[in-house]
């Protein structure tokens, strides 16, 4: 082996390497300043809901909760304050882990998670979208264990300042540079403006039907360790002897949940949620009110404005019956 | 293992510094255990089918080389061929003719009673087979010498960084570099780096972001609209173009840091003016090989017009046979043949270009034309099933309405994002190959600053969910 050559890449590589620390050093600083200065959009409120929510209710989920469950509108009814921590596009393993932190910070009076049985199904898509809790690791390091869901080496990544940073950097631009680049919020709540027509949901109802067929003989089981999370939430509201809504919210369509082959999944959040004292399991999938109701719905999977504030009452009703 | 993980990145400084340091004698040996040890990361067993063809055709080659006799010759080649073909029917294609033979009985009231095999596919069977079939032939047709030192030659089959997708190297320019002494040699050390860290662009910052839309999309072929399905489509030939060209960008820069010089794979295929064009430039070690071991065996074009378009007919079909044992790859294939056939049919009655302008707008339109029926095509490729492929084309028909862009936009703005600086990067590659070189660039804060830049791009926009490569199943 020829020492001269290699010499000068190892010298060179060395030289490199910390210019490439430095620069990630310093846009990882720069991306978790404007990270952590969003006033509107949901980085903001993942970083209220770990970090600052003290409302006597809070809520729990994926979007179906984000845009289903008016804190306003609760709270008036209630006359409890409210504040509704879900986020788009994440699971039950990131309610556990909001859940997890909140707790430590703060006891609230009730709790209420929005649940879909597919959320209990193998879906691999909700352990990798557990990475948006790595801007806050440094300081809530229980999330690790969440961030581990990821994958094997996703703690270690940490390592790299600006790595927590991934695939956000788009939508902080959009925030700070851009006026209205986000709805903003009322507590959380992001009510959708499109009305779903007829011929949407009827095309939808034709399609599930066609699909149904398919899975007919699905024979996948639930989840163990979704199921593991979903027990996890309730064990730590039942630590704290919170009172506990678990809540299925309206579909468009009345039996979603047979067409999809999810009959296994639905029922075993009902059994699980039967063994807590603390926990009380509402199903609003085959409410009348709502299914077939195009114009109460923005699309497939949520109601709109109309919809939630009608949906809204109705929970608030059942959160006051409750305390 | 997977290129784009953190093993491979330990795995291939661990084996590279092993390499250099090693004397010459026993590199061959460092990269077989190192070959092995990368395969069997994947599922262990299977390396006893790797180990068979590699016996079978070392000493096919060696019997073929020594024999006079043509006849001979030709029996021990067919009885090579028949090995490697052998193991690729069983564990390829075995499930899926009995499933067909098993329909064609239940038809007339039959049962079928051979079982169906319970085994994985092993990955990349299909290019290490096709690597080790060119060799024997290669040797058969007199150009190749056969390879006496069967550690060189396992190494041939093996060689860690084209073993599971490609490219399917020849013989004659892979098997005399593993005996040649590479030394540690700064601007290919350099140049592979570079070329490695423009795969992992293009399979992390590109193809896995695409994947994530794609993925969405085909998965439920029959809750989408039309204009969802053509933003899929095209997005999917952007993925499985960034993926496979991604890989094999990585497999080129970890051998060339090595020293060893493997095969071109893609020259920007998305640029081709015509579907010919298109297979010149896309997955060229593959297009090859079956222009090589198939099409003129057949009689390649010095034969009659319909025996021609038959035989470009049969190459394509056979190599949408070749991708995978499902129906959705055959109608893949054919479409493609058709293509190539209603090309060549058309060819006489196309226009020529009268000057600079019309020459430009037919180039364009024909890189149009092009890419829409490629993207048609990868349809049924990427399709589940032929029942999906086909739900997706008849939902085709409501091109048009609002599409559907994943969980907020966030995504699909970077989708947007990856493919605009693709197309960029790629107009620059194609037209200005000599300009705005930054890699290479004199200046050391230009050179250095946009590695590093790209390095940030990939932490900061890529998609770090171990995603695999889609040519691996082949």
């Amino acid at each position: 082996m020829n020492d001269s050559p290699v010499t000068k890449f190892l010298v060179r590589l060395a030289a490199f390497s910390i210019i490439l620390i430095a620069a990630d050093y310093v846009v990882g600083l720069a991306l978790k300043k404007i990270y952590f200065s969003q006033h509107i959009g949901q980085y903001s409120q993942t970083t209220y809901a770990l970090d600052s929510a003290k409302q006597d209710i809070l809520i729990f989920g994926s979007s179906r909760a984000v845009r289903h469950y008016s804190p306003s509108i609760i709270s008036k009814v209630s006359g409890l304050s409210c504040y509704n921590s879900g986020r788009d596009g994440l699971m039950i393993p990131y309610a556990a882990a909001v859940e997890e932190v909140s707790l430590k910070r703060h006891i609230p009076k009730m709790i209420i998670l929005d649940i879909s049985p597919r959320e209990l199904g193998i879906d691999k898509a909700k352990y990798e979208r557990l990475s948006i809790l790595l801007p806050y690791c440094s300081q809530h390091r229980e999330l690790l264990k969440y961030i581990n869901e990821v994958g094997p080496f996703e703690s270690d990544k940490l390592v790299s300042k600006t790595y927590p940073f991934n695939s956000s950097v788009f939508v902080l631009a959009c925030n700070s540079l851009l006026v209205n680049s986000s709805d903003k919020d009322d507590n959380g709540y992001v009510p959708l403006q499109n009305v779903m027509t007829k011929r949407e949901a009827d095309d939808y109802a034709k399609r599930m039907i066609a699909r149904a067929k398919k899975t007919h003989d699905k024979t996948d089981i639930p989840e163990d360790k979704a199921i593991g999370y979903f027990k996890q939430f309730l064990d730590d509201a039942a630590k704290y002897n919170i009172k506990t809504l678990v809540v299925i919210s309206p579909t468009i369509l009345h039996n979603p949940f047979y067409l999809d082959n999810q009959l296994l999944e639905r029922n075993l959040i009902e059994k699980i949620t039967g063994e807590y004292k603390n926990v009380t399991f509402l199903d609003y999938s085959k409410d009348p009110r709502f299914n077939y109701h195009p114009e109460k719905f923005a699309d497939y999977f949520h109601l709109n404005v109309h919809g939630s504030k009608e949906f809204s009452e109705i929970i608030a009703q059942d959160v006051k019956a409750s305390i | 293992m997977l290129f784009n993980s953190i093993n491979f990145v330990i795995f291939y400084v661990v084996v590279t510094t092993l390499f250099f340091v090693a004397p010459h004698k026993i590199r061959w040996a460092i990269l077989l255990a190192a070959s092995c040890y990368f395969y069997m990361a994947f599922v262990p067993v299977y390396i006893l089918i790797l180990g068979f063809t590699i016996v079978i055709d070392y000493f096919s080659g060696i019997y073929i080389e020594k024999e006079s006799s043509p006849r001979r010759r030709k029996m021990l080649l067919a009885a090579s061929l028949f090995a490697n073909l052998g193991i690729l029917m069983v564990f390829k294609y075995f499930n899926f003719l009995n499933l067909n033979f098993g329909l064609l009985l239940h038809k007339f009231d039959y049962h079928n009673p051979i079982p169906y095999l319970r085994i994985l596919l092993p990955i990349g069977l299909s290019f290490h087979t096709f690597q080790a079939m060119s060799y024997t032939i290669e040797v058969y047709r007199g150009n190749q010498k056969a390879e006496r030192h069967f550690g060189i030659y396992s190494l041939y089959v093996m060689f860690y960084p084209q073993l599971v997708a490609g490219p399917i190297e020849r013989p004659q320019n892979i098997l005399h570099q593993f005996h040649e002494k590479h030394n540690f040699n700064f601007s290919l050390m350099q140049s592979g780096l570079k070329l490695m860290l423009w795969g992992f662009f293009k399979k992390l910052v590109i193809a896995d972001r695409l994947s994530i839309f794609v993925s969405s999309v085909f998965t439920n072929p029959d809750i989408h609209n039309g204009t969802t399905i053509v933003i899929a489509a095209f997005f999917f030939a952007i993925q499985i173009y960034c993926d496979f060209s991604g890989y094999t960008d990585i497999a080129i820069g970890a051998a060339r840091t090595m020293g060893f010089d493997l095969m071109t794979n893609f020259k920007r295929p998305y640029f081709a003016t015509n579907i010919q064009d298109f297979w010149r430039r896309w997955h060229i070690s593959l297009s090859t090989w079956f222009r090589d071991y198939v099409y003129l065996p057949l009689g390649g074009s010095k034969v009659g017009n319909a025996r021609r378009y038959l035989n470009l007919f049969i190459v394509f079909l056979v190599s949408g046979i070749w991708h995978g044992a499902n129906y959705t790859y055959i109608i893949w294939g054919a479409l493609h043949g058709l293509y190539c056939v209603g090309y060549v049919v058309l060819k006489p009655y196309l226009p020529s270009p009268q000057n600079k302008l019309a020459a430009r707008l037919v180039r364009i339109s024909g890189t149009a034309v092009t890419i829409c029926l490629v993207t048609f095509a990868w349809i049924f490729f990427r399709a589940a099933s032929v029942h999906d492929a086909f739900t997706l084309v008849r939902n085709l028909r409501s091109f048009g309405e609002v599409p559907f862009i994943g969980d907020g936009l966030n995504n699909f703005a970077q989708c947007v994002l990856a493919i605009v600086l693709l197309f960029l990067l790629e107009y620059k590659m194609e037209y200005y190959p000599e300009r705005f070189n930054f890699f290479s660039s004199r200046n050391i804060v230009v050179r250095w600053g946009s590695l590093a830049f790209t390095i940030l791009w990939i932490v900061v926009f890529g998609v770090f969910n171990g995603g695999q490569f889609i040519y691996f199943q082949f």
